[in-house]
C-alpha cells in the first residue's frame, strides 16, 4: 500500500486530504509545520508528498528544494498545492522539480484521483 | 473524557470533515467554472456545461436546451448522447415549460410512467432551469445513469450549481452577442450604402473581409483577433466617402494628382473613425491598410510597425482588387494575382501573411504553389 506524505498548515485541508485519501486505502502521514519536514520524510519515506506551497516557517519551495538536492530523497515525486494567482510564481517553480501543480480550492475528488493515478498501483 | 463522549466526538469530526469536503468540491467547482465561463461566447458556454457534468456524473444524455424569448420556445442548443427529441416533441413538453420558471433542479425518478415523456427514450431524467437575472435563459436536461442508478441529492445539488451560474453567463453572453451583431449589421449597411455610389466595388468590402478572415485564421490567430481583424477589414475603405464619385467612378487609368487623392482615403477612414474612442487600433489598422512592408508607404511604417491586422487586409485587399473588374485594370486571373502577390513578398506585402495567403489559396482554389514560394 502506497505511502502519501501530506505537509500543510491548515488543519482543515489537511484533515480532508487525510481522510480522502485514507478512504480510498492509502496509508497517509500528516504534518502541519513544515520546520521538521525534511527530516519527517527521510524518516516516512514516502511515495508521494503533497506538499502546501504557502507555509510560515519554511515554505513548500524550499522544501521541495532541499528534497531535490538530496540524492536519497531526490526520487519522490512532489505535488504542490498552490493559491490562484500564482501562476506566475509556478514557472519559477518548475526548476524545483514539482511534478504537478494542484491550485486551491481544488477538487478533493479529483486530487484523489490523480494520486491514485500516480501511486496507486503500488 | 468517557469512551463514548470520545467516540460521539470522533463520529462528529468525521461527519465534519466529510461535509466539508463537499463543500470545498463544490468551491473548487464554483472557481474553475468562474474562469472557464468568463468571456465564453455561448456555444463554448454549453460545451464548458456539457464537459462539467460529463466529467461529474457518469451519464448517458446531456442536453442544454435555450428559451428563445420572441418565439416563446426551446430548442435543443447542444446535446450528446441519446437526445433525439425534436423541436416539435420538444415544444410540446409541459414539464419542461414549467421547469423554466422554476429556481431549483428537479429529478424525476421515472419518465416511463408520464405520458408526454414516455416516448422519449429515458427513465430517469433530472432537470435544471437556467435562469438569467430576471427572464428564463433555458434548461438542462440529464438522462439515464450509466450504471442504471437513480440520481442522489448530490447531483441535484451539482447541476443546481452549474445551472444557476450558467444561466447568467448564458444571458450575458446572448445580450454581447446580440450587440455584436447589430454592430456589425450596422457596419454591413453603412459599407453597403458606401460602395453603391461606385460602379466598380460592390461587394469588395466584403470579399476582402471574407479573404481577410480567412488568411488570419491559416495565420492562427484566436477567436479575438479574427473578430478584430472582421471589423478592422469591413471599414478599410471607410475614407472612400470622402473621396469624389467621379473619381472613385472613373474609367481608364488616373493621373497623378487623382491618385494622390485616392491614397489618401486611409487617413481620412482613420481620421473619420477618430471618434471610436478606446478603438485606437481598430483606428490604426485602417490607416496603415495601404502602407508597405519595406517602409515606402504612404507614412512610412514598415513591418512590425505596421499592425497585422492592416498586413492582412493589404493581401487581402490587393488580391480582390486584381481579380475583379477595376476601372483602371482588367480583370485577371487568381493565377496572375498570386504571382502578383508573391513578386511584392517582402517589399509591399508581409512575407509570413504571404505565405499564409499561398496557404489559403492552395487549399481554396487547389492551385499548387509550391514553385512560387515567396522570397524575403
Ligand atoms: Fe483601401
Amino acid at each position: 500500500m502506497a505511502k502519501v506524505m501530506v505537509i500543510d498548515d491548515e488543519p482543515f485541508i489537511l484533515m480532508m486530504i487525510e481522510d480522502k485519501l485514507k478512504r480510498a486505502g492509502l496509508q497517509v502521514v500528516t504534518l502541519r509545520e513544515s520546520k521538521s519536514a525534511i527530516s519527517r520524510i527521510r524518516e516516512e519515506k514516502p511515495d508521494l508528498i503533497i506538499l502546501d506551497w504557502m507555509m510560515p516557517e519554511v515554505s513548500g519551495i524550499e522544501i521541495c528544494k532541499k528534497l531535490k538536492s538530496d540524492p536519497e530523497l531526490s526520487d519522490i515525486p512532489v505535488f504542490m498545492l498552490t493559491a490562484k494567482g500564482q501562476e506566475d510564481d509556478e514557472r519559477l517553480g518548475l526548476s524545483t522539480g514539482v511534478e504537478r501543480y494542484i491550485t486551491k480550492p481544488f477538487s478533493p475528488r479529483s486530487l484523489l484521483e490523480i494520486v491514485l493515478e500516480r501511486v496507486g498501483t503500488k | 473524557m468517557s469512551e463514548s463522549e470520545l467516540n460521539r466526538l470522533r463520529e462528529d469530526l468525521r461527519v465534519t470533515i466529510n461535509e466539508l469536503s463537499k463543500t470545498y468540491e463544490e468551491l473548487s467547482l464554483l472557481y474553475r467554472l468562474t474562469e472557464s465561463f468568463s468571456g465564453a461566447t455561448v456555444d463554448e458556454l454549453c460545451d464548458i456545461i456539457i464537459e462539467e457534468i460529463t466529467t461529474q456524473l457518469n451519464v448517458k444524455t446531456i442536453a442544454v436546451l435555450l428559451y428563445n424569448q420572441s418565439l416563446k420556445q426551446l430548442y435543443t442548443k447542444k446535446a450528446v448522447g441519446r437526445w433525439q427529441v425534436d423541436e416539435e416533441t420538444l415544444r410540446r413538453i409541459r414539464l419542461f415549460r414549467d421547469m423554466l420558471s422554476r429556481g431549483r433542479a428537479t429529478t424525476i425518478c421515472d419518465v416511463t410512467t408520464m405520458e408526454e415523456m414516455k416516448g422519449l427514450g429515458f427513465k430517469s431524467i433530472l432537470l435544471a432551469p437556467l435562469s438569467g437575472k430576471k427572464s428564463p435563459v433555458g434548461l438542462i436536461v440529464v438522462a439515464d445513469k450509466v450504471e442504471e442508478e437513480e440520481f442522489f441529492s448530490g447531483d441535484v445539488k451539482l447541476l443546481n450549481t452549474i445551472s444557476s451560474f450558467a444561466g447568467l453567463f448564458i444571458e450575458n453572453a446572448m445580450l454581447a452577442e446580440e450587440i455584436q451583431a447589430f454592430f456589425i449589421g450596422a457596419i454591413r449597411s453603412f459599407v453597403k450604402a458606401l460602395e453603391a455610389r461606385s460602379l466598380w466595388t460592390a461587394g469588395h468590402t466584403e470579399r476582402v473581409t471574407r479573404y481577410a478572415v480567412e488568411i488570419g485564421m491559416e495565420l492562427g490567430l484566436s477567436r479575438k483577433e479574427l473578430e478584430k481583424l472582421r471589423i478592422c477589414s469591413l471599414l478599410h475603405d471607410i475614407g472612400k466617402i470622402a473621396i469624389p464619385d467621379q473619381l472613385l467612378n472613373k474609367m481608364g487609368a488616373l493621373n497623378e494628382f487623382e491618385w494622390e487623392e485616392l491614397r489618401r482615403h486611409p487617413v481620412i477612414g482613420a481620421d473619420i473613425l477618430s471618434e471610436l474612442v478606446g478603438f485606437v487600433d481598430i483606428i490604426d489598422c485602417i490607416r496603415c491598410h495601404h502602407e508597405h512592408y519595406d517602409g515606402t508607404g504612404l507614412i512610412g511604417l514598415k513591418a512590425e510597425e505596421i499592425p497585422l491586422a492592416a498586413r492582412i487586409i493589404a493581401v487581402a485587399d490587393a488580391f480582390d482588387a486584381i481579380t475583379f473588374d477595376r476601372p483602371y485594370r482588367e480583370k485577371k486571373t487568381v493565377d496572375y494575382a498570386v504571382k502578383e502577390i508573391v513578386s511584392n513578398s517582402g517589399t509591399q506585402f508581409d512575407p509570413l501573411v504571404v505565405d499564409a495567403f499561398l496557404r489559403w489559396i492552395e487549399s481554396t482554389y487547389h492551385i499548387v504553389m509550391s514553385d512560387t514560394k515567396s522570397g524575403t
